[in-house]
């Protein structure tokens, strides 16, 4: 095969340094030789978070999901946090989104789709995150780049993966 | 009035079916200067078409094609146009209003302006002429000052020039300080540049279709269509198209968002088909759709046969979902494993995962800590590596020694796995064994 420089700004080159980077940072705040099931699982909680973190984070925020996305993170490292204060702001802010978002998605059912797959898109725009307040047109075109970020970090998570272990 | 009022409207017919009226060529020149500088930024805009298109219009006609063409303000352009043609300055200035509404009133005779009223309310306002009174009042009255019919001749030329830069200037300030104008600064664009209409018919659906224009303003979309329509042939009866028009403009209104960000697409009816605005502009949407789902059949793998919105959305959406449960099982399995995560290794990793495509996805076998198996273990010959220039210095008697230094080399080699493939072969193995 042939040796590939890919570009050093790529989207997988970011995805991959920042994963690592927070990678390490978890694991070296638990040792992983105390392994049981909760601990597990809660590296696992928290690997997933790093893993939507550093991809939400890679992507030139240009894209809605991935703006929803952080806003998603955000919040919820918020609600953790456990401060009342934040989460009485988190709430509001998320309150005002979701009017938007509940409002814009009225919009888009009146103007009708036109094409007519209302359960199927309504399924996708459940699947990508902020996809509840885009028209089918703009929510394909970032279902498209979501598609591409996610085989991006399936790659790269497997490539860690097999690293580790045989 | 009422002969002001037939005047107008055989002047626009005279104006569609391009004869040549120079009266009302210079009329309108001085007219376009002065409405620029109102800030009709829509009249200019339209002036500037109208003048590339077909020089016979001239500077006279310009103002009244952009007028009629101009979707912010119908019946200000009609009116300030109408008057000018009429050469009744003194009209202008006392009958603003009354000819503003003489003039819709004289559309709405027209079967094809029947919609033009119920369309106004869309606008926002629910009467044209208070609409227009607004705009075209103040501004008929600057106008009707300023212009001078002797002076017409004289600016033509000027005035033609004068307009369309100040068209493209005045349509940016328009555009820019009248959001509702936004659509119609395109919409302007969209219309006709080449004068097709011959017939008198046309010319009145063309009359009729402009003021329509002016009001459906703030919805950029509504403009947009009937660009549109306008753009394609033009057989279609005004009514008809209208009333599709009167039925979605609600509908299209919160499109039309989407319109005046894109700079207008072009439109072109093709044989045979609806051109309805609303139609084309459901047509231009579908088709957008349909390259988006045509780039996503790309992404997802195994969808080349698949033929249909439907199926293809369900592919998608599972592809999507298998994506997810992916990453969710490999970060669930990466919390399971790697405890030997340190900068070092991370530095390494990203530099494998990052080039070596692929094969490298198998890991050598260095040592306790991990076992993987790289397709080309090259590093491990000391001999063979020279060659490698990738080579690093630790690169040591391996295995167990060092993870870093390992891990470096076997990055390394992921670099030029090319090179080092070759001079693989038999020393494949020989990792596994140190």
């Amino acid at each position: 095969m042939s040796p590939h420089h890919p570009n050093p700004s790529s989207l997988k080159s970011r995805f991959t340094t920042r994963f690592l980077r927070a990678l390490t940072k978890i694991n070296a705040q638990n040792p992983i030789s105390s392994s049981s099931p909760r601990e597990i699982l809660q590296r696992f909680r928290r690997i997933k978070v790093a893993a939507d973190k550093s991809m939400a984070y890679s992507v030139r925020s240009r894209r809605t999901w991935s703006r929803a996305m952080r806003w998603k993170l955000r919040s919820r490292s918020w609600r953790q946090a456990s401060s009342v204060r934040r989460l009485k702001i988190t709430t509001s802010c998320h309150q005002a989104i979701m009017k938007k978002t509940a409002h814009e998605r009225e919009n888009k059912t009146t103007t009708g789709e036109g094409v007519g797959f209302g359960v199927q898109t309504d399924e996708l725009r459940e699947l990508v995150p902020g996809g509840e307040a885009m028209d089918l047109c703009n929510l394909l075109d970032e279902t498209a780049h979501y598609i591409k970020c996610l085989t991006t970090q399936v790659q790269v998570m497997r490539k860690i993966v097999d690293f580790y272990s045989p | 009035m009422a002969t002001g009022d037939n005047d107008d409207v055989g002047f626009k017919d005279r104006h569609e079916s391009l004869m040549n009226c120079p009266s009302s060529q210079i009329n309108t020149n001085p007219v376009s200067d002065k409405v620029n500088g109102m800030a009709m930024s829509s009249i200019s805009m339209y002036n500037k078409p109208s003048n590339a298109s077909d020089s016979f219009f001239g500077s006279g006609w310009d103002p009244i094609v952009s007028l009629s063409q101009s979707e912010s303000l119908v019946g200000s352009s009609m009116v300030s146009h109408s008057e000018f043609a009429n050469s009744h300055y003194p009209l202008l200035m006392e009958n603003q209003g009354i000819s503003s509404t003489s003039h819709f009133s004289q559309y709405q005779s027209d079967p094809s302006f029947v919609e033009l009223v119920p369309k106004l309310p869309g606008f926002g306002s629910g009467n044209l002429s208070e609409m227009v009174g607004p705009f075209s009042l103040p501004q008929c009255g600057q106008i009707a000052n300023s212009k001078c019919p002797q002076n017409y001749a004289l600016n033509t030329e000027v005035g033609n020039e004068r307009t369309c830069t100040n068209s493209t200037q005045s349509r940016d300030e328009h555009q820019l300080s009248d959001e509702g104008v936004v659509g119609a600064s395109p919409n302007g664009k969209r219309r006709k540049r080449v004068p097709e209409s011959n017939s008198p018919l046309r010319s009145y659906q063309n009359a009729d279709e402009e003021p329509q224009k002016d009001p459906s303003g703030e919805s950029s979309d509504v403009p947009k269509e009937q660009d549109e329509k306008k753009q394609k042939t033009e057989q279609i009866t005004g009514v008809n198209s209208r009333g599709k028009q009167v039925a979605k403009q609600a509908k299209d209104s919160s499109q039309t968002g989407e319109a005046p960000k894109e700079n207008y697409i072009h439109v072109r009816a093709r044989r045979g088909q609806a051109t309805n605005s609303h139609s084309l502009a459901e047509r231009v949407r579908r088709e957008k759709i349909s390259e988006r789902m045509r780039l996503l059949q790309e992404l997802v793998p195994g969808c080349n046969k698949i033929t249909g919105k439907a199926v293809m959305l369900d592919e998608i959406i599972n592809y999507v979902q298998s994506l997810q449960q992916q990453v969710e099982f490999l970060s669930m399995k990466l919390a399971t494993v790697n405890p030997e995560l340190n900068i070092d290794l991370e530095r390494v990793l990203s530099k494998d995962i990052l080039h070596s495509r692929g094969g490298s996805a198998g890991i050598l076998g260095f040592g306790p800590g991990l076992n993987s198996s790289h397709p080309f273990p090259p590093g491990i010959f000391p001999g063979t590596i020279s060659g490698v220039p990738s080579t690093n210095p630790q690169f040591p008697p391996l295995p167990q020694t060092v993870l870093d230094n390992e891990l470096q080399s076997l990055l390394q080699m992921g670099f030029d796995s090319n090179s080092a493939m070759d001079s693989l072969g038999p020393n494949g193995r020989l990792k596994s064994e140190l």
